[in-house]
């Protein structure tokens, strides 16, 4: 009896196992989104039209429902660290790409943060990036969404580093940041003061143009 | 997903800019880019199909014919298209290929024919992908199977090489017995003997009737002593001088002493030389007698003859774990039912069942549904458990022997399957990382975003060895840290970061750098340290040796000379052009050697 009721008992987990996943795939399929027509985006964007449309064969490849949700982003965003841990900076990444905070990606958001990034000026290029420390959106950066953001960053190394990474890096990182940045000494950085420092430092500012023939 | 991965390196590189203003080293200057050649259709006209398709999706893969200049061999001026004389069906899973990066194989195609389309285009089988490949496997190594059959009975008609050694020759004649005379009387005389050698020892313990001086019955052995006693010594000494004989020929004796086949020799002769060495003791020959019995297992050696006998062998180790699973669910029940049955009749007077144990043997008999009767149940309650013990006796045997049968062919089956797959990984990944070459342009951006983040950190990728032999040695750290500004640091950045590609399965499969690379990225990683010192002689190609891990101290003044074989991509700022063509023509070598200046 034992025997019988072990075989069964065996085989009967593994169909279980089958059967859920399959539920899982035919319910994602269903969401599917198109963007707006190109002239549109081309009226939006700095990109032309061939850009444009490169841009999304690409989007639609790897997600062809049209949008992308924070997993999917962490996990293309993975692929290109493929030493540390992406997904803590993707995460921030996705939230500052999802402008609308509706939890996923559509292909306009894509193309408008990439024409800031790419196309834009270095203000708006800087006021993005201001947009991304700020984690929870009130205008300032404290200390702690900038160890964050340095920490998310660190992550992406991964263990094997040279020279070996200490736990206080990050926060080394942030002290000398804030050093530079918070011209008033308040604790904060403001969206002002952030320019104003990025502008003054010749390293930012030629970095800043360094990703402009990307596409 | 290659293709998919790439197209998200503009996004990847732009989000960049978000780590700018957190570092404070001057950032890596990007690469060059290359004229890029516009984007547009090709027309693949394949025997009057056409195929349409962007230029960039054929060049993802530049290993391939399709994918590099080769294609334009079979451009058609006249018609401005590509035209290919070949089997259109099968070019539509090769350009599905390209399209997604999985390749098909397609059920009904002839495994021949698309072989052959796939070497005309330049792709290895071994990239198939994981839904078709074991299709694929079956269906080629069948083929292959077929083509094996027939040289083998053209083979068996020709004439031995004369050229063999005399030990080959004899190892030969050894393993096929079909292939001269003298093999085939000699595994036909061996036979005969073991059957002779087996049938002594059974008919050595028939009694044969009273001799003259003794009252009791003898057994034949104990009757014509002498007489078996030769015919033991003879089949022993030929046993003998076969093992002997195929120790010595045998190409690797070490192997073929823990061959399971050499066991059963040995186990099969020794007894009868233990009994030689033994002398007449009292307290020894007991042993000694269970010692013959061993010589039973000389019927074992019929396995040589008999290929039905090695298979059942291997069946049933394959199938120890289910087989050992039914013997302790047996044991389960006939605990359960013997512990029930010993004290329902443990009130009777003059029971048979005295302990639990005991009632293991009434158990067995009846759940075997054998019921020898020597052990009854008396009472009621036992009468009771005894019946339903053996009902459930007939459930218990019988149910599982279906089970048992669908388990081992099951099992046979995937063992089978197992191994296949385990002896498919292998040249399965070697062939990923053959086809799935870097698009140059895709992993030079990818390893300036990396170094970008190096930058923005301060810190450097390493693999995991060099890591811990950082840590270590503290003394390094002093010494290695001299000149930190090195002006092509781009270049030792794109080292450094391949270094460590090999610890972990990278995904996107546009990386040449996968896990069977081990050895020469082992090499790569630690030539990033000792470069450090090195400031402007990127022309200047390092000797590779050994012994880079072990001279862990850095000589500064160290030269670095002479040419050296390094694989790794095109460093950012020289064309990639180079690499390609030295490894176009060896697909084996591919992306494992390439030279390249640092």
């Amino acid at each position: 009896m034992g025997l019988v009721m072990g075989t069964f008992s065996l085989q009967s987990k593994q169909v279980s196992y089958h059967k859920d996943k399959a539920d899982d795939d035919l319910e994602m399929t269903m969401v599917c989104h198109r963007p707006e027509g190109l002239d549109q985006l081309e009226a939006q964007t700095n990109f032309s039209k061939r850009e444009l449309q490169v841009l999304y064969r690409g989007f639609k490849n790897e997600c062809p429902s049209g949008v992308v949700n924070e997993d999917t982003f962490k996990q293309i965003y993975s692929q290109f660290f493929p030493h540390g841990d992406a997904s803590t900076y993707a995460h921030y990444l996705f939230n500052a790409f999802d402008t609308g905070h509706t939890g996923s990606i559509k292909f306009e958001d894509f193309v408008t943060a990439l024409s800031i990034l790419l196309r834009g000026s270095v203000t708006e290029k800087l006021q993005w990036t201001f947009n991304l420390y700020d984690i929870n959106r009130d205008g300032y950066i404290n200390k702690e969404e900038m160890t964050d953001i340095v920490r998310a960053i660190y992550d992406m190394m991964g263990k094997y580093t040279y020279p070996a990474l200490k736990n206080d890096a990050p926060k080394q990182h942030v002290d000398a940041f804030f050093q530079k940045m918070d011209k008033n000494r308040d604790g904060v950085v403001t969206l002002d003061e952030f320019i104003l420092s990025c502008q003054e430092d010749e390293n930012i500012m030629r970095s800043l143009q360094l990703f402009e023939n990307v596409i | 997903m290659a293709a998919g991965v790439a197209a998200w390196l503009p996004f990847a590189r732009a989000a960049a800019i978000g780590w700018m203003p957190v570092a404070s080293t001057p950032m890596p200057l990007p690469p060059q880019e290359k004229r890029r050649t516009k984007d547009g259709l090709l027309v693949l006209n394949v025997s009057g199909t056409r195929f349409q398709t962007w230029r960039d999706t054929l060049e993802r893969y530049p290993d391939t014919l399709l994918g590099s200049t080769e294609r334009d061999f079979f451009f058609h001026e006249e018609t401005n298209e590509f035209f290919f004389d070949r089997d259109p069906d099968i070019f539509r899973h090769i350009l599905n290929f390209y399209r997604t990066g999985k390749l098909h194989y397609p059920r009904q195609e002839c495994i021949a024919a698309y072989d052959e389309e796939l070497a005309f285009f330049g792709i290895v089988p071994e990239i198939i992908g994981d839904c078709c490949y074991e299709d694929y496997k079956d269906r080629r190594r069948e083929n292959q199977e077929r083509i094996q059959d027939d040289e083998d009975i053209e083979q068996s008609n020709e004439p031995v090489p004369v050229d063999m050694s005399f030990r080959e020759s004899m190892w030969r004649a050894f393993e096929n017995p079909h292939t001269s005379t003298m093999a085939l009387v000699f595994y036909y005389v061996t036979g005969f003997f073991i059957a002779v050698s087996v049938l002594a020892n059974v008919v050595e313990t028939v009694p044969c009737g009273t001799a003259p001086s003794r009252v009791k019955v003898m057994s034949c052995g104990e009757r014509y002593e002498l007489a078996f006693f030769c015919l033991d010594t003879a089949c022993v000494m030929i046993f003998t001088v076969e093992y002997l004989l195929r120790l010595l020929v045998a190409p690797s004796r070490y192997k073929f002493v823990k061959s399971v086949m050499s066991i059963i020799d040995v186990v099969a002769i020794m007894p009868y030389y233990i009994g030689l060495v033994m002398t007449d003791n009292e307290d020894v020959s007991g042993a000694f007698v269970t010692l013959r019995v061993f010589r039973v297992f000389r019927i074992f050696k019929f396995s040589r003859h008999s290929a039905g006998l090695r298979i059942l062998g291997y069946t049933l180790k394959s199938c120890a774990s289910e087989l050992g699973f039914l013997l302790f669910s047996l044991t389960m029940a006939i605990i359960i039912f013997a512990t029930v049955m010993f004290y329902a009749e443990k009130g009777m007077s003059g029971s048979k069942f005295t302990s639990i144990p005991a009632a293991f043997w009434y158990t067995i008999v009846t759940m075997t549904t054998l019921g020898y009767g020597d052990m009854v149940p008396k009472t009621i309650m036992g009468k009771i458990f005894g019946s339903i013990c053996s009902l459930s006796g007939v459930l218990v045997i019988a149910l599982p022997v279906p089970v048992i049968v669908s388990n081992f062919s099951r099992i046979y089956h995937q063992s089978q399957r197992a191994e296949k797959r385990r002896a498919q990984k292998a040249s399965k990944e070697a062939g990923q990382a053959l086809v799935c070459k870097a698009n140059p342009n895709f992993e030079v951006h990818h390893h300036h975003l990396l170094n970008c983040l190096e930058k923005t950190t301060n810190h450097e990728f390493v693999d995991e060895k060099t890591y811990e032999a950082t840590c270590k040695d503290v003394t390094l750290l002093k010494q290695v840290s001299c000149s930190s500004s090195i002006s092509s640091s781009s270049t030792h950045g794109l080292s450094s970061c391949c270094g460590r590609r090999k610890r972990k399965t990278f995904n996107v499969p546009n990386s040449n750098m996968s896990v069977g690379l081990q050895g020469s990225l082992q090499e790569l990683s630690t030539i990033q340290i000792r470069e450090r010192p090195l400031t402007n002689s990127r022309s200047s190609r390092s000797s590779l040796n050994a012994k880079f891990e072990e001279t862990v101290p850095l000589n500064c003044d160290q030269p670095y000379i002479t040419s050296a074989i390094i694989s790794m991509p095109t460093p950012p700022g020289t064309t990639p052009e180079g690499d390609e063509s030295t490894s176009s023509t060896d697909y084996s070598q591919a992306n494992i050697v390439r030279v390249s200046a640092l």
